[in-house]
C-alpha cells in the first residue's frame, strides 16, 4: 500500500487497494469524489481573466455588435432608403472596393464580379454579379442591396455594409457605379478560378504519420507531461498508469454537461480544472501544455466513434441553446455559424471551402499548417468570430460549451482522428 | 497583389530553350531576374533542354506556408550516368533560392520531397544537371488560394 | 523539452534495393522576412544543410535556403549494397549540427 504525503494547500492522494479515494484539503480545492467522480477545481475561471486576444489577431473593437453572450447591434432598418437621383460614383474606385479585403473580406469572397480583383480565385457563395449592369436593376435596388439588404431579405446572409458602417454613402455610390459597368461573364485566367470548375479540396494527408503532421509532436510531448510530478510529487501518472487503457473512449463522449460547474466541459477545461484539483498542475487553456494534453486525450480514443449524451434534460437545453447560438447573427458583418456552415455550406468563400458542420469536429485539435500551431475546438470558434468582426468569448465561456456539445451532436458516428492537419 | 500579364525572357547560352516567365507584381519581376541568375550561375551558361525532369505540386496551395513540393528527373542512377544536382527556385519569392539537391549513385533515384514557403502565386523552376554535364529543366505554376475571410 | 527528429526508414533490405527515406526535424526556419510586433524583421535562423550518409559516404545532400518551409521535411532514397548505418545531420546557420543514426540489415 502507498500512502503519499499531503502537501500543504494541494490535493492529497490515499491509495487503498484498486479503489482511488482523493481527499481535498486547502483553499480552493474541490475534490469529493462519491462514485468516482473526477475531481474538479470548481472555484475561478480555465483562462485568463480578462481575457486577451491572442497576439496577430484584429484588435479591434466590435462591442457595437452582437456576440455569442450578448445582444448590442443595432435592428435591421425598416425600409430602404430613398434614393431620388442617379446615382454617381467612380467605378474605378468601386472596382477597388470590391476586391479590397481589408474591408471585411470583400465582395469577391462570394460573389464573381466580372474582372474585380483580376477574377481572382473569387467565391460563389452569393450569385455570380458579372452581368448585373444588364439585369435592369434600380439604382435604388443596388444602393440598398449593398447598404442593408435585410429590407429586402430578411434571411440575407449578405453583410449590411451599410447600416454597420463598413462602407460610407459615396464608397457605396462607387461600387454601385462599377457593377453598373457589369454586362459580360467573367474571363477566367484558368479553370482553377472558375468557382463553378474548381474542384473541391480531399483531405489526403496522413494525419496520424509523425513525419507528415507535426502536431503528433505534441503527443510527445503530453506523455512527458502525464509523467511530470508536481511540487505535490504527484503527476497524471500517479492515478493514471495506464492511459492507453483508461481512456480509449473518453474523449469521443466529450463535451459533457458538468453539474458541478452548471455548464458544459469540453475536454481542454476538463484538463484545466481536473489538473489544479488533483497534482495542481496549472494548465489553463490555450496554453501549450493544456494543447498538448487535449491532443493526447483525444489521440487515446481515436477511431471511437463521438457519441455525446444527447438524452439527459440538461444535455439537451444545452444543444437547444447551442443550435440557437449557431443561428445568431453576430458582428459588424453580422453572421452566424449557419450562415457558413449550413445555408453557404460547400461553395467556395473566395480560395476555401465551406464544409458542413458534420465533418468540422472529429479532427480537433489540428495542427494547422498555415500557423505552425495546433489549434483546439474554441480557439477555432474564437477566429470564426473574429474574422467575422465579432468579439470573442474567453475559451471556457458557457456559450461555447453550449455550441460545442451542439456541434458534437451533429457529428454523431464520426470517428476521432486527433491531431488533424489542416490549413 | 496585381496579377500582370507580362512575359520575360530569357535565352541562357547559344541555342538554348528560353525560360519564359509569366511575371506578376513588379517584385515578382526582381524575383524573377534573381531566379535567372541563379539558375545562369547553375549552368554557366551551358545549353538547357526542356523535359526529363517532373515537378509535383498542387493546382491551388491551402497557403503559402507549408506548400509539399517533389521533384523528380528521369535518369538510370548508374555511375556513369546519374543525376548529381537540382536546383530549385520559386520566381516569385523576395528570394527565389528554395534548395540545392545533390545525388550519387548510391542516391538510387534523382527524386527529392519537401515542403516550401511560397509568397504569392508563380513558377517553380527545377534545373537537373548530370554527370555528363547535360542539363535539363522544367516548371510549374502554383496558384496560393486566397482566404475567404478578409483582413 | 525538445522535440526529436522523425525518421521514417525500413530496418531491413535485400542487397542493391533502392529504399525510401523520409526526416522531419522540429524547427522554426526563421526566414529572416518576419518583422515583430515593434516592426524589426526577425533575424534569419534556418537549417541551411542537410546531409544523410551510409557508412560514412554521401547518399543526399540538401542545400536548402529559407524557403523551405519550418519543420524541414526530406524525402529521399538510398540504394544500399550492404548492411551498415544511415547517418543524418542537420547544420543551423549558427553553426549547430543535429545528428541522428539508424541502422540497417541488408540480406
Amino acid at each position: 500500500m502507498r500512502r503519499g504525503t499531503i502537501p500543504a494547500g494541494a490535493a492529497a492522494a490515499a491509495l487503498i487497494g484498486t479503489a482511488v479515494i482523493f481527499l481535498a484539503a486547502g483553499p480552493g480545492a474541490n475534490a469529493q469524489s462519491t462514485k468516482r467522480e473526477p475531481p474538479l477545481e470548481i472555484k475561478g475561471d480555465a483562462s485568463e481573466r480578462p481575457w486577451k486576444r491572442f497576439a496577430g489577431w484584429p484588435a479591434r473593437d466590435e462591442s457595437k455588435y452582437n456576440t455569442l453572450g450578448n445582444l448590442a447591434s443595432p435592428p435591421a432598418p425598416k425600409q430602404p432608403r430613398k434614393i431620388t437621383k442617379p446615382i454617381t460614383g467612380d467605378a474605378q474606385k468601386g472596382a477597388e472596393l470590391v476586391a479590397d479585403r481589408n474591408r471585411g473580406g470583400s465582395c469577391l469572397a462570394c460573389h464573381v464580379m466580372g474582372p474585380a480583383g483580376g477574377a481572382n480565385l473569387p467565391g460563389n457563395v452569393a450569385p455570380d454579379l458579372s452581368e448585373i449592369g444588364n439585369a435592369g436593376r434600380e439604382d435604388e435596388w443596388l444602393f440598398n442591396y449593398i447598404y442593408d439588404a435585410r429590407v429586402y431579405n430578411p434571411e440575407t446572409v449578405m453583410p449590411p455594409w451599410g447600416s454597420h458602417e463598413l462602407f460610407n454613402d459615396q464608397e457605396i455610390n462607387d461600387m454601385v457605379a462599377f457593377l453598373k459597368t457589369l454586362k459580360s461573364k467573367a474571363v477566367f485566367k484558368t479553370e482553377l478560378d472558375n468557382p463553378e470548375k474548381r474542384p473541391p479540396p480531399v483531405e489526403k494527408r496522413e494525419n496520424l504519420d509523425p513525419i507528415e503532421n507535426p502536431g503528433m509532436w505534441a503527443v510527445d510531448k503530453a506523455q512527458e507531461l502525464w509523467r511530470q510530478k508536481t511540487s505535490s510529487g504527484f503527476s497524471c501518472n500517479t492515478c493514471h498508469s495506464d492511459p492507453k487503457a483508461s481512456f480509449k473512449a473518453w474523449a469521443a463522449s466529450m463535451p459533457k454537461w458538468e453539474p458541478r460547474l452548471n455548464k458544459v466541459l469540453g475536454v481542454e477545461e476538463f484538463v484545466t480544472r481536473h489538473a489544479k484539483a488533483t497534482t495542481g498542475a496549472d494548465w489553463l487553456m490555450e496554453t501549450d501544455e493544456n494543447r498538448a494534453m487535449s491532443v493526447y486525450l483525444h489521440f487515446l480514443a481515436n477511431d471511437m466513434p463521438i457519441h455525446v449524451d444527447a438524452t439527459s434534460p440538461e444535455a439537451k437545453a444545452a444543444i437547444e441553446r447551442g443550435k440557437v447560438l449557431s443561428q445568431r447573427k453576430v458582428g459588424q458583418l453580422n453572421m452566424a455559424c449557419t450562415d457558413c456552415h449550413g445555408k453557404s455550406a460547400n461553395h467556395w468563400i473566395r480560395g476555401q471551402w465551406l464544409g458542413e458542420p458534420k465533418g468540422q469536429y472529429d479532427h480537433f485539435p489540428t495542427w494547422r499548417t498555415s500557423l505552425l500551431a495546433i489549434w483546439d475546438i474554441r480557439q477555432r470558434f474564437q477566429w470564426c468570430q473574429v474574422n467575422i468582426r465579432a468579439d470573442e468569448l474567453p475559451p471556457d465561456a458557457k456559450e461555447y460549451g453550449d455550441l460545442e456539445l451542439y456541434l458534437a451532436s451533429l457529428n454523431e458516428g464520426q470517428k476521432l482522428s486527433v491531431p488533424g492537419i489542416r490549413h | 497583389m496585381r496579377l500582370l500579364s507580362r512575359r520575360t525572357a530569357l535565352a541562357l547560352g547559344a541555342s538554348s530553350a528560353a525560360f519564359t516567365f509569366i511575371g506578376l507584381s513588379e517584385d515578382a519581376s526582381a524575383a524573377a531576374k534573381e531566379a535567372a541568375d541563379m539558375m545562369a550561375k547553375f549552368t554557366g551558361g551551358k545549353t538547357v533542354q526542356q523535359g526529363k525532369v517532373s515537378i509535383e505540386l498542387p493546382e491551388i496551395a491551402e497557403n503559402g506556408n507549408t506548400v509539399p513540393l517533389s521533384i523528380s528527373v528521369d535518369a538510370p542512377m548508374t555511375a556513369d550516368n546519374y543525376v548529381s544536382d537540382i536546383l530549385v527556385v520559386a520566381d516569385g519569392n523576395p528570394n527565389p533560392g528554395v534548395a540545392t539537391f545533390q545525388f550519387s549513385p548510391l542516391s538510387g533515384k534523382a527524386e527529392a520531397s519537401t515542403r516550401i514557403r511560397l509568397a504569392a502565386t508563380q513558377n517553380i523552376i527545377a534545373v537537373a544537371k548530370t554527370s555528363k554535364g547535360e542539363f535539363f529543366t522544367s516548371q510549374k505554376l502554383v496558384k496560393v488560394t486566397i482566404g475567404g475571410c478578409g483582413g | 523539452m525538445a522535440e526529436k527528429p522523425r525518421l521514417k526508414l525500413p530496418t531491413e533490405a535485400k542487397k542493391g534495393e533502392v529504399i525510401e527515406i523520409k526526416t522531419l526535424l522540429p524547427h522554426i526556419m526563421e526566414s529572416g522576412q518576419r518583422k515583430d510586433k515593434d516592426g524589426k524583421p526577425v533575424p534569419r535562423k534556418i537549417i541551411n544543410k542537410f546531409i544523410c550518409e551510409f557508412n560514412g559516404k554521401p547518399v543526399f545532400t540538401a542545400n536548402l535556403e529559407p524557403a523551405i518551409a519550418a519543420n524541414p521535411y526530406m524525402q529521399f532514397h538510398a540504394k544500399v549494397e550492404e548492411s551498415g548505418t544511415f547517418k543524418f545531420s542537420w547544420t543551423d546557420d549558427d553553426g549547430t549540427v543535429t545528428t541522428a543514426e539508424e541502422k540497417i540489415t541488408v540480406t
